[in-house]
């Protein structure tokens, strides 16, 4: 199950879909909305993704992992749109027979989702919004900054190899 | 050649969501994303990632006819 949805994520779907009679480890990773970041009031965050390819890539990144760590399943979710704070915007959850692969590939793939799925993130906080890169840092002064209220801010990246 | 091209987040917000370029054959995504930078200087900021097909490629990367060529600023981070 490889999902870029505009609801909210139901985990149960998730446990559902990873369920394996060989499992004797389940782990989830659930990434939310904080209400706080960088020293701003978060309101809500707001997702866009490249839909086809982002569930594509997720479902790259899945078997990658299962052969890596011998998964029995793994399923990954990524929702789109309005996200409000406390609500969760991935979900990921990894079966193996025991938890120490399951924790280790559960890691492993929300990092790489991160860097690699095409999906972004658009904060907004009191007093304004920004979309946020790859990098945590001060928000880019230039371009769209110059509009006073929205910023663009990542570092410089080269394209990635696989 | 005819290109398709797709914009995404911050640079969708300057560029539009999608477009559509006429290009020389055997031009690389690196010459398409200059010309575009040269339509819009401020362009040159923006760390890019670049799609074809929906494949991640390098600069390199020969387009075809008909190619989808997708620009993406760096995704979603977090820690």
């Amino acid at each position: 199950m490889f999902r870029v949805t505009r609801r909210p994520i139901v985990v149960a779907t998730l446990l559902r879909a990873v369920r394996d009679p060989a499992a004797g480890a389940v782990v989830t990773f659930l990434g939310t909305t904080r209400n706080e970041n960088a020293g701003r009031r978060v309101v809500r965050l707001e997702y866009e993704a490249f839909h086809r390819m982002a569930e594509r890539e997720m479902k790259a990144l899945a078997a990658t992992a299962a052969r890596r760590w011998a998964l029995r399943k793994v399923a990954m979710v990524h929702r789109i749109g309005v996200v409000p704070v406390g609500e969760a915007s991935v979900a990921i959850a990894a079966s193996a027979a025991h938890r120490a692969e399951a924790f280790t590939a559960c890691h492993w793939l929300i990092d790489r989702l991160k860097e690699i799925v095409p999906i972004w993130k658009r904060e907004h906080f009191r007093g304004g919004q920004v979309w946020i890169g790859a990098q945590q840092g001060t928000p880019d002064t230039r371009g769209r900054a110059a509009s006073g209220r929205t910023a663009t801010r990542g570092r410089r990246r080269r394209p990635v190899d696989r | 050649m005819r290109v398709r091209l797709r914009f995404f987040a911050a640079l969708r917000e300057q560029m539009g969501a999608r477009g559509e370029r006429t290009l020389k054959p055997g031009a690389t995504v690196e010459i398409l994303w200059r010309s575009l930078v040269a339509e819009r200087p401020e362009l040159a900021a923006v760390p890019i990632r670049f799609a074809v097909n929906e494949t991640y490629v390098e600069g390199s990367h020969r387009l075809a006819d008909g190619d989808e060529v997708a620009f993406f600023p760096p995704v979603s981070g977090g820690r």
